[in-house]
């Protein structure tokens, strides 16, 4: 098995050290790490530190060397960010260090996303994505659209201060197999549960997973309002997301 | 003890003093559409007319059987003054600014007006301050509002721009917050003449975006100001979760915490260590929007035996909370009086 020691870039051991302490992430990261490119331990160093210039020209440097467009998303881009959601779940680093990490991240998606397009890989699902009516907050819809995105989902946004119809149009135009809303204030918290009393009343209902979340959600208003799922920042919510597919396909 | 009207009460536990019992405030909001309907005063009139808007906000009094009224419903009547991109929305939804369409993009760009209190969606609030006296009398507590510069940076600048920059340049954050803070102090100070016993001040650097240290590097000493320029009690609103922060906001002078319920009681006084009085902190969403009257009492229970100052709702609640759940944490405070 792995060791940190085998993790051959400093930051990356650094950091593993420092911010992780669940056995199966600490092993999973490592595991992660020590078969990753060195290019690629770079990248991912260079995403928790926010650094979108060197993940640009790292990106960029990695693609000239042959390395494979989604190698580099997931080893690196992927891999870094993966250690940033944990920082945030565990209150080390707040949204502003997110988004400079997810501007960073963006910055090497710019070059990954055509290469991806273009090679026509088949997408996990799609996923519709919306902050609910009456809210006009984007930052943890628009990290998870992010990381939906880099790990293989089709994402329609629909934006902020969706109606409840507005999401039903979508769902029926796409044949999307989950929907994601979100909200940031207590006041718009019950227009998940309004849309998702729509759906029922549109005989909708069975069509589609759903999957709530945003600062002030809980597991619990989540059960309370119905939905199939809960996700607490935008990694659990790509993990969220898988499941729903999984559970839609199976059903 | 002898009985005291609800403004005796809520001015002296504002000022740290012995009270008949424990008055039942609402910084924020409590307006309901089933309130709108009873008064005839929907929003968006509620929150752009003076009348409508005392009369909605007088039913946190009349109705509910809250110490308080409180008629500034949302938090973007300055950002409106200020030119911002508004939405004002229907009866049952919240107006709300296009955050995603700033007005501006640099420190420099920032421009408040001198006669920025006379603006409509100001100026109407200082008109219903001056009813909500006249209609009420002198035994009601009227709680006013004006917003920090902290959450006037998101509404003109954008959240995400606007944290990013907090981040990428520290002097520049400063620079915004300091230009942004007359607006605080110009409408604070205007509601005091127009009669109002306390000011809600909400600053939203909340524990679900930023850290207990961006509070102290950016705000603390800003709050401080505060608290010696505008005269009279404040009570500061940051929602979400504040405990690693309370410690810095018992040291600002200023009159009360308005803290969420992602923040236990016991543990929230524990921080604060009788430098600050607390107000809150009966959950929204789950508990006073989805549950039951035995629901919210219990929740005010918790409080009182913890021995919060003063009891509400933790946030501006949402529109379609029932009045019997409302109704249920004055109940539930004159309950354990009884009892205690």
């Amino acid at each position: 098995m792995a060791e940190l020691t085998d993790v051959q870039n400093q930051t990356l051991r650094d950091e593993i050290e420092e911010y992780l302490e669940r056995p199966e992430e600490i092993e999973r990261f490592v595991a992660l790490f020590t078969g990753a490119r060195p290019r690629l331990q770079e990248i991912a160093a260079a995403i928790i530190e926010g650094d979108d210039d060197a993940v640009d020209g790292l990106t960029a440097q990695a693609l000239e060397e042959g390395i494979e467009a989604i190698e580099i998303m997931d080893d690196g881009l992927i891999g870094g960010m993966g250690i940033v959601g944990i920082k945030f779940r565990e209150n080390f680093v707040f949204v502003p260090e997110v988004l400079s990490c997810a501007r960073a991240m963006r910055a090497g998606m710019a070059h990954i996303e055509p290469i991806l397009s273009a090679s026509g890989v088949e997408k996990h699902g799609t996923v519709i994505m919306g902050t609910v009516k009456g809210d006009l907050h984007d930052i943890g819809k628009n990290l998870c659209i992010m990381m939906l995105r880099g790990s293989g989902f089709e994402v329609i946004d629909l934006g902020v201060d969706v109606a409840e119809d507005t999401f039903i149009d979508a769902v029926e135009d796409s044949g999307a197999k989950v929907l994601g809303m979100s909200a940031l204030l207590t006041t718009t918290m019950p227009n998940m549960g309004r849309t998702i009393e729509a759906f029922i009343d549109a005989d909708l209902r069975d069509e589609v997973q759903i999957m709530v979340g945003g600062a002030p959600v809980t597991q619990e208003f989540s059960d309370d309002m119905g939905a199939d799922g809960y996700g607490a920042d935008a990694l659990s919510c790509v993990a969220v997301a898988k499941e729903l597919i999984a559970a839609a396909k199976a059903a | 003890m002898t009985s005291m009207t609800s403004r005796e009460r809520v001015l002296a536990a504002l000022n740290g003093q012995p009270v008949d019992r424990t008055p039942i405030c609402n910084p924020t909001s409590v307006a309901t559409v089933e309130l709108m309907d009873l008064v005839d005063a929907p929003f968006p009139d509620a929150n752009r007319q003076a009348e409508p808007m005392a009369r909605l906000a007088a039913t946190a009094h009349t109705i509910l059987g809250f110490d308080t009224v409180m008629p500034v419903f949302s938090i973007i009547q300055e950002s409106s003054a200020l030119g911002c991109k508004m939405q004002w929305e229907g009866k049952d939804n919240w107006p709300t600014v296009r955050m995603s369409e700033p007005i501006w993009e640099h420190a420099d760009d920032i421009y408040v007006p001198n006669d920025l209190v006379d603006h409509p969606d100001t100026k109407c609030v200082l008109d219903a301050i001056k009813l909500l006296r006249e209609d009420l009398g002198p035994d009601v507590a009227i709680i006013g509002k004006t917003m920090g510069p902290w959450s006037l940076a998101y509404h003109c600048f954008g959240v995400e721009k606007f944290l990013l920059l907090s981040l990428d340049d520290p002097d520049a954050t400063k620079d915004i917050l300091e230009k942004l803070k007359k607006v605080t102090i110009d409408f604070g100070r205007a509601q005091i003449e127009a009669g109002v016993d306390a000011l809600t001040l909400p600053d939203h650097a909340t524990g679900d975006l930023v850290s207990g240290e961006y509070y102290h590097r950016y705000l603390k000493d800003l709050h401080i100001e505060f608290a010696k320029a505008i005269p009279i009690p404040l009570i500061l609103h940051i929602c979400g979760r504040t405990v690693d922060r309370m410690g810095f906001i018992s040291e600002t002078g200023m009159a009360a915490f308005h803290y969420d319920s992602k923040n236990a009681p016991g543990e929230s006084m524990q921080e604060v260590e009788g430098r600050i009085a607390l107000v809150g902190n009966i959950n929204n969403p789950e508990t006073l929007f989805a549950k039951t009257p035995d629901d919210v009492k219990a929740e005010v229970y918790a409080n009182l035996d913890a021995g919060v100052q003063m009891i509400g709702p933790e946030c501006a609640i949402p529109l379609q909370t029932s009045i019997a759940n409302l109704r249920a944490i004055p109940e539930a405070v004159h309950d354990w009086h009884a009892r205690h």
